[in-house]
């Protein structure tokens, strides 16, 4: 009796099972990517906006680290990945090498320095090397001359310097370590360059929210945090002199302009480009882009309609999505990068196909 | 602190007379009610044993690359530092070497030591000991001698609660309240306290630091945020634990031995000295549960300490501790090595909170098995 039951139970079970996932597979594509969390806003936007325009697609962002977003990929458990530094060769080699992937920039970021003096109120003007003096645990006060040098205008208290890092590893050190690295020799060979690195001085924070409310809390303490950040906390935070010598602001359009300088060197699948201490006018110094990662030929998503929304979906980001960019205080693409972006998505295909794309 | 250890409930299941519910309820089947009781609680024993060793054989299989790597060099070395370095390679003597007029690079691969961690870990949690313990001690004593029914009872309930308070609460009080508090009145105060002892401000209160090029000895900048607050945060976190064992214990000593040493003319004082004396041992073992929890404490301590991989002598510096260095860096530590490391510290963590606790209920339990408890 009991196994008749239970037999009766089953197949009922089995039968509601069947019919839920047939109808789950006939309506919509389901297209998962999870990485970086600095442009996780950015992206959730864009997912909001063309789920609006596009109901058939169901896209799924989670954002749980750069590290994690290349592990995902890598593992082929998400169809696309997003990361602040680009895959380093190692991880490109584990994916089965450069020629697989498909690495684009969605746009841009700059990284600015969050200070916390009161009764300052004109922006300070940093160098690159005076950043990594600072860093380095070499100017240790305010008011010692190499700061008073670059700032004649501002009286500057008498306070210690409390440098704030970020304890994680994460894109935001990784820029700032390599624009430091490119600005003194000392802190290249003491400190060196990284997602997470080992400083000499100061103090930590987990992720930005901790380090703004350490730098916050601290007078004389200084951090670095992405500017969208900054400006969406109020913090305040320093012009930084760029290649020309100009003391320049980070904003969307300095950090465009930044991108732009490095699109000449953006050629293939891999778009990766450091765009730290770039030449030009009013380019931002201590910039960089944001990638989002796919592999070259889809065959890890289940037919070629699901491929081409995908394409498609990183079209529209990199190209009428970017609007979202600026108004969430992001910069956008340089016209130059976005044809090296082009290239690149034209070139990926579904076993061995080649897709349909820039249809809107 | 009643619980009933897992191995004894599975013997007492066990040695229930099982045949006779058998024969007596129902006589059809086959498996009766018991063994199968006996047979789930004994799973149950079980698994816990084997989770624990599952625990530890999979930490120590996590952490092998970095045991190959670094071998005892990891319990002794200072050096935390998870990217590789570039940097020109020095003779012997400290020069740069150049061949061809060009200077030679050296790569040098990630380096990882923990004991900036445990020695964080140690100081934080004796520091927390310091705090928590005359405080617990002291109103263990209270709910058992002094204080009416009306007040103990809320009063207790009071000390339990703080127990059930998440530990990230404390940590966002910790950073947001106590930190700047600390920084801005308590920490100047214990400077201008203690200036007149020899020695002290020099120790607790200086760096050494580059100002212009030059090594000077500055003033500490204070920040509130360093062994000193979360040695505090933490004797706030283990202050139930303690206050409610050492409870329980001081009011199982016999009441025939409290009354012996008022009739023999001690004091109050001398008759309480007498209690704490007598439940000595039991009373260190709840501190030792204490120590434990301490040690691994993790997200309000992250908030609170830091978070510098590097030894300190001033308690008024930032530190790490060996569950805030988990907690910053495992999300994301991308490369093997990192992650490898990372397990070793929690296998030190995870052996060293097993000893704890092990010494702690010995102690504990030691005491309660005395006879002339229980009355």
């Amino acid at each position: 009796m009991v196994g008749t039951k239970l037999s009766c139970r089953t197949a009922v079970l089995v039968m509601i099972g069947c019919s839920l996932s047939t109808t789950g597979a006939s309506a919509k594509t389901r297209l998962q990517g999870a990485g970086a969390t600095f442009p996780a806003p950015y992206y959730k936007r864009l997912v909001a906006v063309y789920q609006v325009r596009h109901p058939e697609h169901m896209i799924d962002y989670q954002s749980i680290g750069s590290g994690g977003g290349i592990r995902a990929i890598t593992d082929k458990t998400v169809h696309f990945a997003a990361s602040d530094a680009p895959m380093n060769k190692k991880e490109l080699e584990t994916t089965g090498g450069k020629e697989n992937i498909v690495e684009i920039p969605s746009c841009a970021g700059g990284i600015v320095p969050v200070y916390n003096l009161p009764g300052v109120s004109t922006p300070l003007k940093f160098t690159g090397e005076l950043l990594a003096e600072i860093y380095l645990g070499k100017v240790t006060q305010w008011n010692e001359p190499i700061i008073a040098k670059l700032n004649p205008d501002v009286k500057l208290p008498d306070t210690p310097i409390t440098p704030v890092w970020r304890t994680d590893a994460s894109g935001t050190t990784y820029v700032f370590t390599n624009y430091l690295s490119t600005q003194s020799e000392d802190f290249r060979s003491n400190v060196g360059l990284g997602k997470q690195v080992q400083w000499p001085v100061g103090q930590g924070g987990k992720g930005n929210e901790n380090v703004t409310a350490v730098v916050q809390q601290t007078v004389g303490g200084i951090g670095y945090v992405e500017q969208s950040y900054a400006d969406n906390n109020q913090l305040t935070y320093g012009l930084v002199q760029n290649k020309h010598g100009n003391f320049v602001e980070a904003s969307p359009d300095t950090v465009s302009l930044a991108g732009a300088g490095a699109a000449g060197s953006m050629r293939g699948q891999v778009l990766a480009a450091d765009i730290w201490n770039q030449p030009g006018d009013q380019s931002y110094p201590i910039s960089s882009f944001t990638y989002l990662i796919v592999y070259r030929d889809l065959n890890n998503l289940p037919d070629k309609e699901a491929a081409e929304s995908l394409v498609n979906f990183l079209w529209w980001a990199t190209h009428d999505g970017q609007r979202y960019a600026t108004e969430l205080d992001y910069a956008p693409l340089a016209p130059e990068v976005q044809a090296a972006v082009e290239q690149a998505l034209k070139g990926i295909t579904f076993k061995g196909e080649a897709l349909s794309i820039g249809k809107e | 602190m009643s619980e009933v250890t897992p191995s004894a409930a599975g013997h007492y299941a066990a040695s229930l007379p099982g045949g006779v519910h058998h024969s007596l309820v129902r006589t059809r089947r086959r498996i009766s009610s018991d063994s199968v009781m006996a047979g789930l609680s004994q799973f149950a024993a079980i698994s816990i044993f084997a989770m624990l060793f599952a625990l530890l054989a999979v930490l120590t299989y996590a952490a092998w690359p970095s045991i190959t790597t670094f071998g005892w060099k990891f319990l002794v070395t200072g050096q935390w530092r998870p990217n590789e370095l570039t940097a020109p390679a020095l003779d012997a003597a400290g020069h740069v070497i150049t061949e061809d007029g060009e200077v030679v690079m050296k790569t040098m691969p990630p380096v990882f030591g923990a004991l900036p961690v445990i020695y964080g870990t140690a100081v934080s949690s004796l520091l927390a000991l310091v705090f928590a313990v005359p405080l617990s001690f002291g109103a263990a004593l209270f709910l058992v001698r002094l204080s009416r029914p009306w007040l103990a009872v809320p009063v207790s309930f009071l000390v339990e609660f703080l127990a059930a308070i998440p530990s990230i609460a404390y940590g966002m009080w910790g950073l947001f309240v106590l930190a700047p508090f600390l920084q801005h009145y308590v920490e100047p105060a214990i400077r201008t306290g203690l200036s007149w002892i020899p020695g002290m401000n020099a120790w607790l209160f200086t760096e050494t630091a580059m100002r212009a090029g030059q090594t000077v000895v500055r003033t500490l900048p204070l920040t509130g945020r360093d062994m000193f607050c979360g040695g505090l945060v933490l004797a706030i976190m283990i202050l139930p634990i303690i206050t409610a064992i050492s409870r329980d214990v001081l009011r199982s000593v016999p009441r025939a031995q409290v009354e012996g040493t008022l009739a023999l003319g001690a004091t109050w004082w001398q008759s309480a000295w007498e209690m704490l004396c007598y439940s000595r041992s039991a009373l260190f073992g709840a501190v030792m549960l204490g120590l434990a929890r301490a040690a691994g404490e993790t997200m309000a301590i992250t908030m609170v300490i830091g978070n510098s991989n590097q030894i300190h002598a001033s308690l008024f510096s930032p530190a790490q501790t060996m569950s805030s260095l988990l907690a910053n860096e495992f999300a994301e530590a991308s490369t093997e090595i990192h992650r490898a490391a990372l397990s070793e510290v929690a296998l030190i963590l995870l052996v060293m909170s097993l000893l704890f606790n092990i010494v702690a209920r010995r102690l504990v339990v030691g005491n309660d098995a005395r006879p002339a408890t229980a009355h």
